[in-house]
Formats: structure tokens, sequence, C-alpha cells
């Protein structure tokens, strides 16, 4: 009953005036940048970082909320129109969405894709609001080495998910762990890796990271390519989907909405695993399984309810335990921690409001995003029609702007820009950079919790395997690793013996 | 049931078809672990400034990153050999490579946009936020193939009032005003606008 008053508290905050437009900005800047190719949803929210400076907390929260669920569904208003998925995430869209298009079934393919994701996101949204206290009071008996196990599962299924390139990903994970070992380190107080610098000695912070790699190298790509984002094909939208069709699409929309729950939890997965292996389930399960690709209703449905069931469920491992699963919710962490406030058990005891506005904020954010959605869908076209010139140059900006304001310093700037270079680069060859980005972000948080566990604990490296929920959780993280690691070596072993 | 692609949000998905680019940049990528392995050998001996000795009591302040480091190390090298595994075979190929391209990637022009992003962070606090994003802007454009100067003068300029006056005005940001007559323009302008 405690939940339910508290989120009836928060959705009094979420529907005053400033935080509802809040809400209502964010989700149509989500919506938009999503739909845009070339602008994902964490881009958006990367640019949108520093507009959040002049916000209170909550209000902030709120605003990359609805960019983040509005974002998350708009990259598949450009993939099911024009074949282009707006982000990663989307690309199930286009396998069965966009041949929906080309037989005239534009509307209808946009209605069902809107309806799934935002059922699929409120779903999440409810799960978030009623899990996420249960998991917080569960999370208050976690000390040091339960923290640094909880750290190094986040750590170590980013490799799980990453199947087909375990050493590639171990290898940009490991980078972004060692660029967060630069600065003053956690317990002795001592400098490292600061080569004379000064600025150095106060450490990389994860933001300006995650502004270089992510920003500049889409914008750089963007001009190299001479993308023309307008759309060749408008016309088609003649029939709609009705009340039936998405009744007949239930079962996709409630698996999709299962899967998309789960792996939203893990972090380090995110909406496109989600959605991939929605799509890949789905076809499994349905009847329909061998015709999948050429338009199918489920085939669009269930990746879509998934990808936005990740939304809700990303957010409790950071809110409950301080963890972003993440890229988006990595940014969120960014926001709260520049505005003093530390995710984590205890935040659910000092400031349950802000928790419980961000759960109702969620929930109305999904629920406006069938008009968001279907409005930006009509607006599309002429969204499109912005020279990506104009549109590039205003996201450099905004970036180096954002990395600059992290502390008001320009050797800030000079990072950014320097992992914008790098992120150019292994976007080109293929090199994953959401790795380096969670390892920046996690390998801190692993270090300090290690080092403090090993020191309460006389250095005795068992205490991580004697305590339950430690033992637990370093249980989950091999069974990870092992299961992460088996395919790769299977097909190694196969190929050693051909 | 298709492979699960990396969680990558930035779109790192690889493109197919079309031709890869030629000559020795192709290979470049195979040199990744090898500089990965050299920096992950030679960075501890840099962890420290010559006149700072490292705490010794407990594990130090060098064990987490020693240990980073030589993860880093071993990766490398099982990266190295995966590599030189599969170039020892015919149909094989290396772990990274650069992608074949939907459409022309015109390298030189990527190079030439990162030239400028680098430019203009490197400009900023000596040209001021004003003169450099205004700068940044028009020349960013007309590269970026946008030639109608009654589309590209109204962009700049707006743009960067608009930008001018809702980081400076509205957030309090202070962004760098330049030096010298750069700096008397910026304080100009922002007296101008209203802002200071």
């Amino acid at each position: 009953m405690a939940a339910l008053e508290l989120l009836g508290g928060g959705f009094l905050a979420a529907f005053q005036l400033w935080s509802f437009l809040t809400i209502v900005t964010g989700l149509l800047i989500g919506v938009v940048a999503g739909a845009l190719p070339g602008i994902s949803f964490v881009n958006a929210m990367a640019m949108a970082l520093p507009f959040t400076y002049v916000m209170e907390p909550t209000q902030s929260m709120l605003f990359l909320g609805g960019i983040y669920v509005g974002g998350v569904f708009g990259g598949s208003i450009s993939a099911i129109l024009i074949n282009v998925p707006g982000t990663p995430a989307s690309l199930p869209a286009t396998w069965d969405g966009y041949p929906m298009t080309k037989r005239g079934e534009a509307k209808r393919a946009l209605t069902i894709a809107v309806t799934a994701s935002a059922t699929g996101g409120l779903v999440s949204a409810l799960v978030l609001a009623f899990l996420s206290a249960p998991f917080a009071t569960f999370a208050l008996k976690f000390s040091q080495p339960e923290f640094f196990a909880a750290t190094l599962l986040g750590l170590v299924s980013v490799i799980a998910i990453a199947k087909d390139q375990p050493i590639v990903t171990m290898v940009s994970l490991l980078m972004g762990i060692v660029v967060g070992t630069v600065g003053i380190d956690p317990l002795y107080g001592q400098a490292r890796f600061s080569f004379g610098v000064p600025e150095m000695e106060s450490g990389i912070r994860f933001v300006v990271v995650m502004i270089g790699l992510f920003a500049i190298g889409e914008v750089v790509d963007l001009l190299a390519t001479n993308r023309d984002l307008r759309p060749k094909k408008s016309g088609g939208k003649a029939i709609g989907a009705s009340f039936r069709d998405i009744l007949n699409v239930k079962g996709a929309i409630a698996r999709g909405t299962g899967i998309g729950c789960l792996i939203g939890m893990i972090p380090g997965a995110g909406a496109t695993p989600g959605a991939v292996i929605a799509y890949g389930i789905e076809k499994q399960v349905s009847s329909r399984g061998d015709a999948f690709g050429t338009g199918v209703e489920e085939a669009l449905a269930a990746p879509e309810a998934a990808k936005n069931a990740t939304t809700g469920a990303a957010m409790i491992p950071l809110l409950t335990l301080g963890i972003p699963g993440s890229a988006a919710t990595a940014i969120m962490l960014a926001a709260m921690m520049l505005h003093g406030v530390s995710p984590g058990p205890l935040l659910f005891i000092m400031d349950p409001t802000m928790v419980y506005t961000i759960f109702a904020a969620m929930i109305i954010a999904n629920v406006l995003m069938i008009g968001a959605g279907i409005g930006v869908a009509q607006m599309f076209a002429f969204l499109m029609r912005t020279p990506p010139a104009i549109l590039a140059a205003f996201i450099i900006v905004l970036s180096v702007v954002g990395a600059y304001g992290v502390r008001n310093n320009i050797f800030d700037v000079y990072v950014c820009l320097a992992f914008g270079v790098v992120g150019w680069a292994m976007k080109r060859i293929g090199f994953p950079s959401a790795p380096l980005v969670l390892g920046v972000i996690l390998g801190p948080l692993a270090e300090r919790y290690f080092l403090t566990s090993m020191a309460n604990a006389h250095q005795d490296w068992t205490v991580f395997f004697t305590r339950p929920i430690s033992a637990t959780i370093m249980g989950l993280a091999m069974i990870f690793v092992l299961w992460s690691l088996a395919p790769g070596i299977m097909r190694m072993a196969r190929n050693l013996r051909r | 049931m298709p492979s699960a692609p990396l969680p990558d949000d930035t779109g790192t998905a690889r493109k197919a078809g079309g031709h890869p680019p030629s000559g020795l940049i192709r290979h470049l990528p195979s040199l990744v672990p090898v500089v990965l392995l050299v920096l992950a050998l030679t960075l501890p001996g840099q962890m420290f400034q010559s006149d700072q000795r490292p705490s010794s009591i407990g594990l130090g302040p060098a064990f987490w990153p020693d240990a980073m480091l030589w993860g880093l190390a071993v990766f490398s090298a099982l990266w190295i050999g995966r590599d030189i595994w599969a170039l020892g075979r015919a149909g094989r190929r290396p772990t990274l490579s650069l992608p074949r391209e939907d459409g022309p990637y015109d390298y030189r022009k990527a190079l030439v946009g990162l030239v400028m992003i680098v430019a203009y962070g490197w400009l900023l606090p000596t040209l001021g936020f004003a003169v450099s994003t205004a700068v940044f802007i028009a020349i960013w454009c007309l590269f970026g193939g946008l030639r109608n100067l009654a589309v590209v003068v109204p962009v700049t300029l707006i743009g960067t009032l608009a930008l001018l006056w809702l980081f400076m005005g509205l957030a309090l940001m202070p962004l760098p005003r330049g030096v010298g007559m750069f700096d008397t323009f910026s304080i100009w302008l922002l007296r101008a606008t209203g802002i200071y």
C-alpha cells in the first residue's frame, strides 16, 4: 500500500504543469531524435545533458526519461517508413515493418508498432514502480563485497551479450577500465597516469568520454556518406490498424514485453539485444515463422514491445544499486550525479518523492507516446528535410558545450574531442565502443568496492565467496562468462579439428 | 534465430556490400591489438610521476590498474593470435576490418570533418564561444554541401545567438569569451544581447 501511496504522490508531482511539460518536451525530442537516422536517442540524451544543468534534479530526470522512452520508439518510424532504422534497436522493424509499408500498410504498421512499444514500456514502467522498492530494501543488505560482485556482474554481462566477439569486447571493456583509473586513486589518494598534466589528476569523467564516443563519430559519418535523410517513399499510408489487428498480436506483445523486461534488467544489455532476441523467439513460437521478413504483424509487434520494455527495467539496477545497465541509463546517472544525487538503495529512503515521480513519469511518458509517435510519424517527412549539415553542426556544438559544462573546464573539451576521434575510428572498424564506456563508468566503482572489501577483510580474497549474496552474484557472473565464451570455444575447437 | 549484435547503441552495425578501401589502409585494424599490447606492457612504468613513491600499505594504488593492464595484455595477445590464425587460413578474415559500404564513404571528407571539429574545440578558448561557434557552423554547413548563403547566414547567426542566450544567459555557464580583441568583442556581444 505504501508503494501505491508513494506512486500516487509521484503522479501528483509529475502532473504539475512544469513537470508534465518537461515530460512531453523530452518525449517529443526523443521521438524526433530517434526517428532521424544518424542521431540515436543516446546521442540526443548526451546532447540534452547540458540543458539539465538549469533544471531541478527531478525535472532533469523527467526530461531525460522522456527522451529515453520516446527515443527508443522513435527509431522505428524511419525503419518502417523508409527502411532506415533510426536507432540500432529498430533494426527488426525494417525486416517486417518496411514490407508492410511497401504493401501500402504504413499507417497500420506504425499503429501496431506504437501500440506494442507503448504496452511494453508501460508494463516495464509498472515493473519498475513495484519491484524497485523491494529490490532496494534487499539491496540495503549489501556491503562492499556485494556491491563489488554486482558491479562485476554488470561488467561481465557486457561480454555475455556480445557473443560474436568476446575477445574484442573484453579488450574494449578493459580499455575503459584503464581509462577510469586515470587520476587520484580512491583509497590511497595518489595520482595515476597524470603524465605531469595537472588536469589529469582529477580524472577523466565518463560523461565526457561518452559524448565524444557517441556523438562525434555519428556526425562525421553523416558528413562522409553524404546521407540524404529525406524520405523517398511517403505514399501508402491509407490502411490503418483496427482493434482486431492489435488483438491478433497480443501474444507477440506479451512475449516481447516479458523478454524485454528480463533483458532490460541485465546490466549492459539494453534495447538492441532485447529487440533482436524477441524477434528470434517470436519466429520460433509463431505459426507464421517461415513468413517472417515479408511483413508479418507479430514479427513487428514482438521486438517493438521488447525494446520499450527494456526502458523501465534498465532503470532498476540504476536506481537501486547505482549501476547503469546501458549507455542511456549511464547518461541518467551522469545527470543525477551532476545534481549531487547518488542513486542506490538509500535514495529510496532519503528522497522517495523523487524516485516515485520518476516512476510516474515513465508511466505517463509511455501512455503519451502513442499520440506522440503517431504525430511525429505524420510530421516525419517535414523533419527529414532539415539539411544534415545543419543538424550535424549543432550536434557538435551541443556536444562541446556538454563536455565543457561537466566542470566548466576546457580540458574536458579536449578529452571529449580526443575520444571523438577514437570513437570514429572504432566505429569505422567495428570495434564496439559501448563496453569501453561501461568500463569507464563501472571500473572506478569496481576498484573502490574491491579495495575496500579487501582492506576490511585483511586482504582475504575469499570474502567475495564466503558471504551468501556476494557468492551468489559472483556465481551468476561466472555463468555469464561461461555462457558467453562456450560457443566461441566450441566453434574454435571445431575449426581446429578440421 | 538471428545472432544478437553487440549492445552498442551508437549504431556500429556493420554495413554489407559495396567496395572496401584498398591498399595498406585495409590492414590498419590488424595493428590495433599490437598497439594495445605494447601500451599494456609499457603503461605500468608510466603510472606514477618520477618523484612519487606508491604507497605500500595493503594492495597499493598500482594493484588495480596493473591487474587491468595485465588483462588487457592477455586479451590483446589472444586477439593477435586469433588474427594470425585467421590470416593463415584462406577465406578467413581478421577480427576487425574496414567495412564494405552501401554507398561511397569519403575518407578525405571524414578526416577534414574531424580536423574541423578538433580545431573548433582547440580554438574555443582563444576565439571565444560566440566567434568560434559562428565560424564553425558556417564552415561546416558550406563544407557539408549547403551552399545557399540565404540559409547558411541566418542559421549561423540565429543559431549562435540562441545557444549564447541558452547557455550563458539562462544556464549561466561561463563559456570561454576568448582572449584580446575576441574577449572585447564577446563582452560587447553579450551586453548587446542583454545577457550581461
